[in-house]
Protein backbone atom coordinates (compact mmCIF):
# COMPACT_ATOMS: atom_id res chain seq x y z
CA UNK A 1 0.00 0.00 0.00
CA UNK A 2 1.39 3.22 -0.83
CA UNK A 3 2.39 5.47 1.77
CA UNK A 4 0.40 9.15 1.20
CA UNK A 5 -1.73 9.64 4.54
CA UNK A 6 0.12 12.70 4.59
CA UNK A 7 -2.69 14.10 1.70
CA UNK A 8 -5.88 12.73 3.37
CA UNK A 9 -4.08 14.15 6.59
CA UNK A 10 -4.45 17.92 4.27
CA UNK A 11 -7.28 17.23 3.09
CA UNK A 12 -9.34 16.93 6.23
CA UNK A 13 -7.79 19.35 7.86
CA UNK A 14 -8.02 22.24 5.02
CA UNK A 15 -11.69 20.94 5.03
CA UNK A 16 -12.47 21.28 8.37
CA UNK A 17 -10.71 25.26 8.61
CA UNK A 18 -12.56 25.87 5.91
CA UNK A 19 -16.02 24.71 7.12
CA UNK A 20 -15.15 26.11 11.01
CA UNK A 21 -13.86 29.16 9.37
CA UNK A 22 -16.96 30.29 7.19
CA UNK A 23 -19.28 29.46 9.92
CA UNK A 24 -17.01 32.06 12.24
CA UNK A 25 -17.32 34.78 9.80
CA UNK A 26 -21.18 33.88 10.06
CA UNK A 27 -21.14 34.55 13.45
CA UNK A 28 -18.90 37.73 13.58
CA UNK A 29 -20.84 39.44 10.58
CA UNK A 30 -23.73 38.89 12.81
CA UNK A 31 -22.34 39.93 16.11
CA UNK A 32 -20.87 43.24 14.27
CA UNK A 33 -24.95 44.16 13.06
CA UNK A 34 -26.09 43.29 16.88
CA UNK A 35 -23.58 45.90 17.28
CA UNK A 36 -24.74 48.41 14.84
CA UNK A 37 -28.33 48.01 16.22
CA UNK A 38 -27.06 48.74 19.52
CA UNK A 39 -25.48 51.77 18.71
CA UNK A 40 -28.79 53.21 16.26
CA UNK A 41 -31.12 51.78 19.48
CA UNK B 1 -36.00 29.09 3.71
CA UNK B 2 -35.57 30.49 7.67
CA UNK B 3 -35.71 34.30 8.90
CA UNK B 4 -34.86 35.47 12.24
CA UNK B 5 -37.77 35.34 14.63
CA UNK B 6 -37.89 38.74 14.28
CA UNK B 7 -35.43 40.90 12.47
CA UNK B 8 -35.32 44.07 15.03
CA UNK B 9 -34.93 41.33 17.63
CA UNK B 10 -32.76 38.28 16.57
CA UNK B 11 -32.72 35.14 18.51
CA UNK B 12 -28.97 34.53 20.04
CA UNK B 13 -29.71 30.87 20.48
CA UNK B 14 -28.04 28.49 18.66
CA UNK B 15 -29.88 26.56 15.93
CA UNK B 16 -30.53 23.02 17.03
CA UNK B 17 -30.04 21.90 13.24
CA UNK B 18 -26.14 23.61 13.69
CA UNK B 19 -26.00 21.62 16.69
CA UNK B 20 -27.03 18.70 14.97
CA UNK B 21 -24.78 19.34 11.92
CA UNK B 22 -21.67 19.79 13.99
CA UNK B 23 -22.57 16.50 15.62
CA UNK B 24 -22.75 14.56 12.51
CA UNK B 25 -19.76 16.21 10.93
CA UNK B 26 -17.62 15.00 13.66
CA UNK B 27 -19.01 12.03 13.52
CA UNK B 28 -18.43 11.48 9.68
CA UNK B 29 -14.86 12.43 10.31
CA UNK B 30 -14.30 9.86 13.20
CA UNK B 31 -15.76 7.50 11.16
CA UNK B 32 -13.88 8.29 7.64
CA UNK B 33 -10.16 8.34 10.02
CA UNK B 34 -10.77 5.85 12.76
CA UNK B 35 -13.22 3.66 11.32
CA UNK B 36 -12.99 3.07 7.83
CA UNK B 37 -10.11 1.10 6.46
CA UNK B 38 -7.62 2.56 3.84
CA UNK B 39 -8.13 1.10 -0.17
CA UNK B 40 -5.74 -1.81 -0.87
CA UNK B 41 -4.27 -0.20 -4.21
CA UNK B 42 -4.48 3.71 -3.56
CA UNK B 43 -4.42 3.65 0.31
CA UNK B 44 -4.89 6.46 2.98
CA UNK B 45 -4.87 9.03 -0.07
CA UNK B 46 -8.50 6.98 -1.11
CA UNK B 47 -9.98 8.78 1.96
CA UNK B 48 -10.40 12.11 -0.05
CA UNK B 49 -12.88 10.61 -1.68
CA UNK B 50 -15.27 10.95 1.73
CA UNK B 51 -15.24 14.48 2.07
CA UNK B 52 -14.43 15.24 -1.65
CA UNK B 53 -17.37 13.66 -3.27
CA UNK B 54 -20.14 14.92 -0.67
CA UNK B 55 -18.91 18.82 -0.82
CA UNK B 56 -19.79 18.19 -4.77
CA UNK B 57 -22.95 17.01 -4.32
CA UNK B 58 -23.90 19.71 -1.64
CA UNK B 59 -22.10 22.45 -3.96
CA UNK B 60 -24.29 20.98 -6.70
CA UNK B 61 -27.40 21.10 -4.61
CA UNK B 62 -26.30 24.95 -3.60
CA UNK B 63 -25.84 26.26 -6.99
CA UNK B 64 -29.06 24.18 -7.85
CA UNK B 65 -31.05 25.68 -5.10
CA UNK B 66 -29.94 29.37 -5.82
CA UNK B 67 -30.88 29.16 -9.50
CA UNK B 68 -34.08 27.94 -8.41
CA UNK B 69 -34.60 30.61 -6.10
CA UNK B 70 -33.89 32.80 -8.56
CA UNK B 71 -36.06 31.83 -10.81
CA UNK B 72 -39.02 32.09 -8.03
CA UNK B 73 -37.98 35.87 -7.42
CA UNK B 74 -38.15 36.63 -11.10
CA UNK B 75 -41.59 35.75 -10.98
CA UNK B 76 -42.89 36.26 -7.23
CA UNK B 77 -40.52 38.79 -5.97
CA UNK B 78 -40.50 37.52 -2.69
CA UNK B 79 -37.15 39.23 -1.26
CA UNK B 80 -37.08 36.13 0.92
CA UNK B 81 -36.36 33.90 -1.84
CA UNK B 82 -33.18 36.46 -3.15
CA UNK B 83 -32.19 36.35 0.29
CA UNK B 84 -31.88 32.56 0.19
CA UNK B 85 -30.54 32.50 -3.19
CA UNK B 86 -27.38 34.53 -2.32
CA UNK B 87 -27.10 32.61 1.11
CA UNK B 88 -26.98 29.34 -1.00
CA UNK B 89 -24.45 30.38 -3.67
CA UNK B 90 -22.47 32.05 -0.68
CA UNK B 91 -22.11 28.65 0.96
CA UNK B 92 -21.73 26.90 -2.20
CA UNK B 93 -18.72 29.01 -3.27
CA UNK B 94 -17.44 27.71 -0.10
CA UNK B 95 -17.92 23.58 -0.56
CA UNK B 96 -16.55 24.16 -4.20
CA UNK B 97 -13.71 25.52 -2.74
CA UNK B 98 -13.48 22.71 -0.45
CA UNK B 99 -13.47 20.75 -3.59
CA UNK B 100 -10.88 22.57 -5.68
CA UNK B 101 -8.60 22.30 -2.47
CA UNK B 102 -9.02 18.24 -1.95
CA UNK B 103 -9.16 17.32 -5.73
CA UNK B 104 -5.66 17.81 -6.16
CA UNK B 105 -5.05 16.48 -2.91
CA UNK B 106 -5.52 13.39 -3.75
CA UNK B 107 -4.29 13.65 -7.65
CA UNK B 108 -0.85 14.28 -7.16
CA UNK B 109 -0.65 11.22 -5.21
CA UNK B 110 -2.87 8.98 -7.34
CA UNK B 111 -2.16 10.84 -10.70
CA UNK B 112 1.41 12.26 -10.09
CA UNK B 113 0.40 15.79 -10.47
CA UNK B 114 -1.67 18.70 -8.53
CA UNK B 115 -4.37 19.65 -11.73
CA UNK B 116 -5.02 18.66 -15.39
CA UNK B 117 -6.78 20.64 -17.76
CA UNK B 118 -9.85 17.86 -18.29
CA UNK B 119 -13.24 18.54 -18.66
CA UNK B 120 -14.34 17.97 -15.45
CA UNK B 121 -11.61 19.98 -13.68
CA UNK B 122 -11.70 22.56 -15.84
CA UNK B 123 -15.55 22.87 -15.58
CA UNK B 124 -15.57 22.80 -11.57
CA UNK B 125 -13.18 25.57 -11.77
CA UNK B 126 -15.30 27.86 -14.08
CA UNK B 127 -18.45 27.24 -11.85
CA UNK B 128 -16.37 28.45 -8.87
CA UNK B 129 -15.77 31.74 -10.75
CA UNK B 130 -19.25 32.10 -12.08
CA UNK B 131 -20.66 32.39 -8.52
CA UNK B 132 -17.84 34.05 -6.86
CA UNK B 133 -18.40 36.52 -10.18
CA UNK B 134 -22.47 36.21 -8.31
CA UNK B 135 -21.46 37.12 -5.12
CA UNK B 136 -19.15 40.07 -6.69
CA UNK B 137 -22.24 41.50 -8.67
CA UNK B 138 -24.14 41.52 -5.74
CA UNK B 139 -21.34 43.56 -3.69
CA UNK B 140 -21.52 45.79 -6.81
CA UNK B 141 -25.11 46.55 -7.37
CA UNK B 142 -26.78 49.00 -5.04
CA UNK B 143 -30.91 48.71 -5.80
CA UNK B 144 -32.29 45.89 -3.81
CA UNK B 145 -34.62 44.63 -6.70
CA UNK B 146 -32.07 45.45 -9.54
CA UNK B 147 -29.24 43.33 -7.53
CA UNK B 148 -31.86 40.31 -7.07
CA UNK B 149 -32.92 40.86 -11.17
CA UNK B 150 -28.97 40.36 -12.26
CA UNK B 151 -28.09 37.60 -9.39
CA UNK B 152 -30.98 35.48 -10.35
CA UNK B 153 -30.31 35.73 -13.89
CA UNK B 154 -26.99 34.82 -13.40
CA UNK B 155 -27.55 31.99 -10.85
CA UNK B 156 -30.30 30.62 -13.10
CA UNK B 157 -27.08 30.71 -15.78
CA UNK B 158 -24.67 29.23 -13.69
CA UNK B 159 -26.51 26.24 -13.15
CA UNK B 160 -26.58 25.13 -16.40
CA UNK B 161 -23.24 23.93 -16.15
CA UNK B 162 -24.21 21.50 -13.00
CA UNK B 163 -25.23 18.76 -15.68
CA UNK B 164 -22.23 19.38 -18.08
CA UNK B 165 -20.28 18.80 -14.90
CA UNK B 166 -22.05 16.12 -14.02
CA UNK B 167 -21.88 14.21 -17.19
CA UNK B 168 -18.44 15.27 -18.22
CA UNK B 169 -16.69 12.06 -17.37
CA UNK B 170 -19.22 10.69 -19.97
CA UNK B 171 -19.22 13.25 -23.44
CA UNK B 172 -15.63 13.66 -22.51
CA UNK B 173 -11.76 11.30 -22.53
CA UNK B 174 -10.90 12.53 -18.71
CA UNK B 175 -8.76 11.54 -16.50
CA UNK B 176 -11.16 11.96 -13.51
CA UNK B 177 -12.77 8.74 -12.49
CA UNK B 178 -16.15 7.50 -13.39
CA UNK B 179 -18.73 7.16 -10.29
CA UNK B 180 -18.12 4.25 -7.56
CA UNK B 181 -21.41 4.60 -6.46
CA UNK B 182 -23.65 6.34 -8.63
CA UNK B 183 -23.72 3.29 -11.25
CA UNK B 184 -26.21 1.43 -13.34
CA UNK B 185 -24.66 -1.97 -11.71
CA UNK B 186 -24.64 -0.77 -8.22
CA UNK B 187 -21.99 0.66 -6.05
CA UNK B 188 -18.56 -1.07 -6.37
CA UNK B 189 -17.41 -0.23 -2.70
CA UNK B 190 -17.16 -2.70 0.09
CA UNK B 191 -19.97 -1.87 2.86
CA UNK B 192 -17.94 -0.64 5.50
CA UNK B 193 -16.22 2.28 2.92
CA UNK B 194 -20.13 2.71 1.29
CA UNK B 195 -21.61 3.22 5.09
CA UNK B 196 -18.88 5.87 5.61
CA UNK B 197 -19.73 7.39 1.98
CA UNK B 198 -23.40 7.78 2.85
CA UNK B 199 -22.75 8.97 6.32
CA UNK B 200 -20.29 11.83 4.95
CA UNK B 201 -23.03 12.48 2.13
CA UNK B 202 -25.50 12.95 5.24
CA UNK B 203 -22.83 14.76 7.47
CA UNK B 204 -22.21 17.35 4.68
CA UNK B 205 -25.84 18.13 3.81
CA UNK B 206 -27.25 18.92 7.09
CA UNK B 207 -23.65 21.14 7.29
CA UNK B 208 -25.42 22.93 3.88
CA UNK B 209 -28.82 23.37 5.93
CA UNK B 210 -27.12 24.32 8.86
CA UNK B 211 -24.95 27.28 7.10
CA UNK B 212 -27.72 28.25 4.82
CA UNK B 213 -30.10 28.54 7.92
CA UNK B 214 -27.59 30.95 9.56
CA UNK B 215 -26.88 33.11 6.45
CA UNK B 216 -30.46 33.51 5.86
CA UNK B 217 -30.73 35.24 9.10
CA UNK B 218 -27.79 37.24 8.95
CA UNK B 219 -29.26 38.59 5.47
CA UNK B 220 -32.55 39.11 7.17
CA UNK B 221 -31.11 41.26 10.16
CA UNK B 222 -28.82 42.77 7.38
CA UNK B 223 -31.45 44.18 5.56
CA UNK B 224 -34.20 45.08 8.26
CA UNK B 225 -31.25 47.34 9.60
CA UNK B 226 -31.04 48.62 6.09
CA UNK B 227 -34.45 49.42 6.36
CA UNK B 228 -34.53 51.02 9.42
CA UNK B 229 -31.76 53.45 8.46
CA UNK B 230 -33.85 54.69 5.49
CA UNK B 231 -36.74 55.46 7.68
Amino acid sequence: MPDNALYYRLAYAATLLLYAGYAISLAWRRARLARQRAART
Amino acid sequence: MTDSPSPTTPSRRLDPVALLAALAVVGAYARAIWFTPPERIQGYAQKILYVHAPAAWVAFLAFGLTALAGAGWLFLKDERLDRFAESSAEVGVVFTTAVLVTGPLWGRPIWGTWWTWDARLTLTLFLWFVYVGYLVLRGAVTGRESRARASAVLGILGALLIPFIHLSVYLFRTLHPMPVVARPEGPSMPPVMLTTFFLCFFAFTLLYVALVRARVAYAAERDALEDAAQG
